[in-house]
C-alpha cells in the first residue's frame, strides 16, 4: 500500500478554511470567532501565510521604477455578486478565492475596499453572507454600497450591518472619502413596483428602465462640506461605485451628475477616482481627475460599444469556459505624491498596472500591455 | 482492419526518391493537414531515416557510451520508459526529474519538452544529449567528434547529407527517424470513420463525458483536422503543488533564470526542483508558474507513468486528480474545477481513453491496463468529498451529458479528412 | 383666401414630418399662435413651421397650387433640418433610436425592449438586383407570388418577427427560462448581446475544440456558465435567443472565421 503523499501547504490551508465554513452554518456568534480565530491562528503558526503570485509584478516593478518610496498600499475586493450558497457556490468561490489573495499578500495592506454589489439582490442572506465571509479578511476592510445592495429596501439593512453609506477618513495624509454614487431618481412608485421587481430591474444592466446612477443633491452637499476644510494640496481619493462619469448611458456605466461633481473634486490638485460597477478594466482622466476602476470577481463585462475613455487598455476578452477570466481583485499603490498605481489582479492571466504616470501623460508613457482579443 | 505499419522506407522506395510528401496512405486519425503544419519541406529522406534510427539507438552518444535516445524512449515500451521520472548517466542517484513523454506522435507538437522550450523536434534532441545527467556529454562538438570518429557512420552521412557529420545533420536525421513514428488506426479512430461497433458501451459514454461534465476537450482537444487530443499550450493543474511553496520558489526564479538561455533552462527544468515551475522558466510570466503543456492522449494506456513528474501511476489516479479540481495553489488554471464524476463514470472514461490505443501498442497497453486494474482499489488520489462538492468551495458542475449525442457542441466533419473512410462503413 | 392653402399646407408638411396633430374634441383650446411667414421673392408657396419662426418655400409650386408627395415630403426635410440646426442641444428622437444630438443612447432611455427592426424609409425599400426604388420610377410587375404582397403584409411580417425577437430578449434575460440553475442569465456577461459577434460563425470555436456555429455555442454557454442542460437543436427557446443576438446585430457584415 503506498504511503499518501504529503499534502500540499495550499490543500491544508483549505482544509483549515472549510472547518471554518462548516462552522458558519452552526451559526452561533461565539462559536463562528472562536472557529475563525482559531483557523487564522493555526494559519500564522505553522507559516501558511505566503506571499502571492502578484506580488512578483510589484517586486519587478518597484526595482524597474526606481520609484522610491510607496507609502501604502490598499486592496480591493469588488462586485462579488453573492446570491445566497444553497442557489450558487460559484460565486463564493470566486470571492473566497480573493480573500484567500489578499490574505496572502506580503506585507499586508493597510486596508481592504470592499467595492460595492456584495450581494446580488440585495437580500438579507446574501449580504450577511458576504459579511460573514469578509470576516475571514486579516486587514481591516472599509465598506462601500452599490446599486444591487441598495434597492431591495433601500439599503436599510446595508446601513445596519456596515454603517453609513457616505463616510470619510484620513490615512498617511491622503484624505479618503466614499461616495453614495448609486442614487436613482424614484421610477417605481409609479409602476407601483414592489421591491423585489424593483430590484430586478436594477439588477438588469441593459433594460433603461431604472434612471441613470447620479450622487443627487443631498450626496454633492456632503461632499462639498466634507470637503470643505480639506486644504486643496492634500490628495484626495474617492471611491465611489458608479465611475463619476459618463461612459456609456444605457448600461448605466454613468453618473447623471458628474460633471457637478467633478466641479467639486476639480480645485484640488491630485484626485483619484476608484470606482466598481464596471467589471472591466478600465481607466480615465478628466482635468485632473484620474479614474481606476475595480475588476469584478464574480463575472467580467463586456466593453460597451461606444463612450470607452481613450486612455483605457482593453483586457483581453473573456474566455467562459474558467468561471474566473476575466475577473479578479488587486492592489492600489498610493505613492508619494498621493496619486495611485492600480495593479489588477486578472485571475488565469499575468497581472496589469495602470500607472498614474501613464494616465498623467495621457497615455504616451508608461503604458500597460495591449490585448490582443479585445471584446467587440 | 489491422493496418500494418508499413515502414516509410520501402514506401518512398518504390514511389522513386523524392523527399517525402505525407505518404499516400496515412492510418484513420493521422491528419493530412497536421502533417503538413509539422513536416518541414524535404525534412524526411529515406537515407536520413535509416540514419536517424541508427543514431537514436546508439548508447556511444553518451559519455559512458551506456545511454541512447532510446534509453528512456524506448521503442518496445510505446518510446516511453515507464518510469515515473527517467534515469540517465546520473543513474538512479542523479535522477532526472521530469517524465519522459512518448515520441509516438511527438512531430505534431508545436514546441517540444514538458515546458515547451525546443521549438522544433531538432532542438529537443541536442538538448539531452548534452545534459549533464541524461547523456552527459560535455559539449555539442565533443558529440560530432564522437560521432565522426566511429567508421559505420561515415557513408550513411555521405549518402543522408553529402558531408561529414555536423550536429545540425545529427538532429535532423534522429528526427526525421522521429517523423515516421505516428500512430492511428485506434479503435476511437474507427468509430469515428463510422465503425459503430469498433468502441463498447463504456468508451462511448466515456466519449459523451469527455466532450460534456469531464470538461476534458478543451484542452485535451480534438478535432478532426488535429487528432492529438492537446491544445498545445501549458496549464497549472496542480501537480507541481503536491509538495512545493511555490510562490518563494518563482522569487528565486525569477533571479536565476537568464531568459533565453536554452542550456540553463534545460538543466534547472532536469536537474533541480526548480523543475516544478514548468513553462515559467521558459517565458518568465507570473501566469505561467506550475503550467506545463497539454500532452497527447493517443497511446496513454502504454505511456504510464503520468504527468511531467510520473507522480501519478494509472489513469484511474489520473481522474481522481480531476475530479476533486486538482490540487489548489494559486496558479490554477481557471479551466480546473471538481467535476462530480462517480465511481462508474470514472471508470468509463477510463475505458475511453484506453481505446485511443493504436494496434501496434495493443499488446503493451493490454499488459499496463492489466496492472493497472488490478490496483484500482488503491486510490492515494482519490477525494470522493471534494469532487462531490461536499467540502470546499470547488466549483459547480454541468449536468450529466447525453450519451446519445456524445459531442453536442459544434462538428467533427469526417469527410475528406482523418476519417473519411477507407472502406465502406460497418454498422 | 390665400391664407388658407398656406395653413394647409404647413398642417400637411407637419403630418409628413410626424409631427402632433391637434388632438380631436375634447375642451376648447385657446387659438394657436399666428405665424406670418414672409412672402417667397419668386412667387413660390412659403411653408411654415410649427414653431413660429421655421419656413421654407417650395420652387415651381405656386399660391393655390396643390405640391406632389415628393414636393410635400421634401419641404417637410428642409424644414425639420433647418430647425434643427436652429437647436443642436435639443434631444429630438425621430422614432429611429437616434437623437438629433447623434447620441443613440437617449432615445432608447424608454425602452425595456430589444432593438427590433429599424424603419426603413417606406415600406418599398430598394428591390434585390437592380437596386432601382421599386415604386417610384416605371411600372412593378406583377404577379401572385412575391409581387402580390403588400405593405401591410409587410407589417404583420415585421411584427411577427419583432415577437420572435422580444421572445429571445426574455430567454436571454432570464436565467430559470433558459435552464439555468445557478442564477446566470446570458445578458450577465452579454448586455444587449454585446460580445456575442454572430456575424462570425461559423468558426473554431476554442471552447468546443472544434467548428460551430452560433446555436452551438449558445448551448455551450447554457451549460457552462449558466449550469442548463443543453437546449435540443429545435427548442424554440434556442430560436428565440439566436434571434435576438442576430437582430442586435443589424447591419454588421457577415465576418466568418474571425477570432
Amino acid at each position: 500500500m503506498r504511503p499518501k503523499p504529503p499534502r500540499s501547504v495550499e490543500t491544508r490551508h483549505y482544509e483549515e478554511r472549510d472547518a471554518l465554513f462548516a462552522g458558519l452554518r452552526r451559526m452561533s456568534r461565539r462559536s463562528f470567532f472562536r472557529l475563525a480565530g482559531l483557523s487564522a491562528g493555526l494559519a500564522m503558526a505553522k507559516g501558511l501565510v505566503t506571499p502571492h503570485a502578484f506580488q512578483l509584478v510589484e517586486v519587478a516593478g518597484a526595482q524597474e521604477d526606481g520609484t522610491a518610496r510607496k507609502p501604502f498600499t490598499f486592496a480591493y475586493i469588488s462586485d462579488t455578486h453573492l446570491y445566497p450558497r444553497t442557489l450558487n457556490d460559484r460565486f463564493v468561490r470566486a470571492i473566497v478565492k480573493a480573500v484567500d489573495d489578499v490574505n496572502n499578500l506580503d506585507p499586508q495592506p493597510a486596508f481592504v475596499l470592499m467595492g460595492g454589489d456584495l450581494a446580488q439582490l440585495g437580500k438579507r442572506e446574501e449580504l450577511e453572507l458576504g459579511r460573514d465571509i469578509l470576516k475571514g479578511v486579516k486587514a481591516p476592510v472599509r465598506m462601500m454600497v452599490g446599486e444591487h445592495d441598495w434597492f431591495f429596501d433601500m439599503g436599510e439593512h446595508w446601513k445596519a450591518l456596515f454603517g453609513p453609506e457616505q463616510y470619510s477618513f484620513d490615512h498617511e495624509g491622503v484624505h479618503f472619502v466614499t461616495v453614495m454614487s448609486v442614487q436613482e431618481k424614484d421610477f417605481w412608485t409609479a409602476r407601483g413596483l414592489t421591491p423585489e421587481e424593483r430590484m430586478q430591474i436594477v439588477a438588469g444592466l441593459d433594460n433603461g428602465i431604472q434612471s441613470r446612477f447620479e450622487v443627487g443633491e443631498a450626496g454633492r452637499e456632503w461632499l462639498k462640506n466634507d470637503l470643505a476644510d480639506v486644504p486643496k494640496t492634500t490628495p484626495i481619493v474617492v471611491f465611489s461605485h458608479s465611475p463619476l462619469y459618463r461612459y456609456y448611458r444605457p448600461w448605466n456605466f454613468w453618473t447623471e451628475d458628474a460633471d457637478e461633481v467633478q466641479a467639486i473634486l476639480q480645485p484640488f490638485e491630485r484626485v483619484t477616482v476608484i470606482h466598481g460597477h464596471t467589471h472591466q478594466l478600465l481607466s480615465n482622466r478628466i482635468g485632473n481627475i484620474d479614474f481606476h476602476g475595480m475588476l469584478s470577481t464574480a463575472w467580467p463585462w463586456p466593453y460597451a460599444p461606444e463612450g470607452l475613455p481613450k486612455l483605457t487598455i482593453q483586457q483581453n476578452r473573456a474566455d467562459p469556459f474558467s468561471q474566473f477570466d476575466g475577473c479578479g481583485d488587486g492592489t492600489v499603490d498610493v505613492l508619494e505624491n498621493g496619486l495611485v498605481n492600480t495593479l489588477y489582479n486578472l485571475w488565469d492571466r499575468n497581472p496589469v498596472t495602470v500607472r498614474a504616470s501613464y494616465l498623467a501623460s495621457g497615455g504616451t508613457r508608461d503604458a500597460p500591455p495591449r490585448a490582443r482579443f479585445p471584446s467587440y | 482492419m489491422r493496418c500494418r505499419r508499413v515502414p516509410i522506407v520501402l514506401c518512398v522506395a518504390v514511389a522513386g526518391t523524392a523527399p517525402a510528401a505525407p505518404p499516400e496512405k496515412l492510418p484513420l486519425g493521422v491528419s493530412r493537414g497536421l502533417w503538413a503544419l509539422s513536416v518541414p519541406e524535404g525534412a524526411v529522406t529515406p537515407e536520413r531515416v535509416a540514419l536517424g534510427e541508427k543514431l537514436f539507438n546508439d548508447t556511444r552518444l553518451s559519455l559512458n557510451d551506456a545511454v541512447a535516445c532510446a534509453t528512456c524512449h524506448d521503442p518496445k515500451l510505446a518510446f516511453t520508459d515507464h518510469k515515473p521520472r527517467s534515469e540517465g548517466v546520473g543513474g538512479k542517484e542523479h535522477r532526472t526529474q521530469r517524465n519522459s513523454p512518448t515520441v509516438v506522435n511527438a512531430m505534431f507538437n508545436a514546441t517540444q519538452f514538458w515546458d515547451g522550450r525546443a521549438p522544433s523536434l531538432e532542438e529537443q534532441a541536442k538538448l539531452p544529449i548534452t545534459n549533464p545527467i541524461e547523456m552527459g556529454m560535455k559539449s555539442l562538438d565533443d558529440v560530432v567528434a564522437k560521432v565522426r570518429a566511429i567508421p559505420e557512420y561515415r557513408e550513411p552521412f555521405r549518402n543522408a547529407f553529402g558531408r561529414a557529420p555536423t550536429i545540425d545533420d545529427v538532429v535532423t536525421a534522429i528526427a526525421a527517424f522521429e517523423r515516421t513514428q505516428f500512430s492511428g488506426d485506434a479503435p476511437f479512430d474507427r468509430f469515428l470513420a463510422g465503425d459503430g461497433e469498433a468502441i463498447d458501451a463504456s468508451a462511448k459514454r466515456g466519449w459523451a463525458l469527455f466532450n460534456g461534465r469531464g470538461r476534458c476537450n478543451t484542452c485535451h482537444a480534438f478535432g478532426a483536422v488535429s487528432p492529438l487530443f492537446s491544445d498545445q499550450r501549458f496549464h497549472n493543474i496542480g501537480i507541481a503543488a503536491h509538495e512545493t511553496d511555490f510562490i518563494a520558489l518563482a522569487r528565486r526564479a525569477t533571479g536565476i533564470v537568464r531568459s533565453g538561455d536554452l542550456k540553463q533552462i534545460d538543466e534547472l527544468a532536469i536537474e533541480s526542483e526548480l523543475t516544478e515551475l514548468g513553462r515559467f522558466l521558459v517565458t518568465k510570466h507570473s501566469n505561467d508558474i506550475g503550467a506545463f503543456k497539454t500532452p497527447t492522449l493517443r497511446n496513454v494506456a502504454a505511456t504510464a507513468p503520468y504527468m511531467h513528474d510520473g507522480s501519478l501511476a494509472t489513469l484511474w489516479d489520473v481522474m481522481d486528480h480531476y475530479n476533486k479540481g486538482g490540487i489548489p495553489n494559486p496558479n490554477l488554471d481557471g479551466g480546473m474545477q471538481r467535476l462530480g464524476l462517480t465511481e462508474a463514470e470514472i471508470d468509463d472514461m477510463v475505458a475511453f481513453m484506453a481505446s485511443l490505443t493504436s494496434p501496434q501498442f495493443a499488446t503493451l497497453a493490454q499488459t499496463e491496463m492489466r496492472k493497472q486494474r488490478a490496483r484500482k482499489h488503491v486510490r492515494p488520489e482519490r477525494d470522493t468529498a471534494a469532487a462531490m462538492g461536499k467540502k470546499g468551495d470547488l466549483g459547480d458542475i454541468a449536468p450529466p451529458p447525453d450519451p446519445a449525442n456524445p459531442a453536442p457542441f459544434g462538428v467533427i466533419v469526417t469527410h475528406e479528412t482523418a476519417y473519411a473512410p477507407q472502406a465502406a462503413p460497418k454498422r | 383666401m390665400t391664407r388658407t392653402p398656406l395653413a394647409l399646407a404647413a398642417v400637411a408638411a407637419l403630418a409628413l414630418a410626424g409631427g402632433a396633430l391637434a388632438p380631436p374634441g375634447g375642451a376648447p383650446r385657446p387659438a394657436p399662435p399666428r405665424h406670418d411667414a414672409p412672402p417667397s421673392p419668386g412667387g413660390n408657396v412659403v411653408v411654415a413651421l410649427c414653431d413660429g419662426e421655421t419656413t421654407a418655400e417650395i420652387p415651381g409650386v405656386r399660391e393655390g397650387e396643390t405640391p406632389t408627395p415628393a414636393q410635400a415630403r421634401d419641404v417637410a426635410a428642409r424644414l425639420m433640418a433647418a430647425w434643427r440646426a436652429e437647436h443642436p442641444d435639443v434631444a429630438w428622437d425621430d422614432g429611429t433610436g437616434r437623437t438629433a444630438t447623434g447620441d443613440a443612447s437617449a432615445g432608447r432611455l424608454a425602452q425595456a425592449e430589444p432593438r427590433t427592426q429599424r424603419q426603413r424609409g417606406g415600406a418599398a425599400g430598394s428591390a434585390g438586383a437592380g437596386g432601382l426604388p421599386s415604386g417610384e420610377q416605371g411600372e412593378l410587375q406583377r404577379g401572385h407570388t412575391y409581387k402580390a404582397f403588400s405593405e401591410r403584409d409587410e407589417q404583420i411580417w415585421k411584427l411577427e418577427t419583432e415577437k420572435f425577437v422580444r421572445e429571445g430578449h426574455r430567454v436571454f434575460h432570464d436565467a430559470k427560462a433558459v435552464g439555468g440553475t445557478i442564477g446566470v442569465s446570458c445578458d450577465m456577461c452579454h448586455p444587449d448581446a454585446a460580445n456575442t459577434h454572430p456575424e462570425t460563425y461559423p468558426k473554431f470555436q476554442v471552447q468546443i475544440g472544434r467548428v460551430a456555429l452560433l446555436r452551438d455555442m449558445i448551448n455551450w454557454c447554457i451549460q457552462n456558465p449558466s449550469r442548463g442542460k443543453p437546449l435540443p437543436e429545435d427548442d424554440p427557446r434556442l430560436k428565440a435567443m439566436e434571434a435576438y443576438i442576430l437582430a442586435q446585430r443589424q447591419g454588421t457584415p457577415i465576418d466568418y472565421g474571425k477570432h
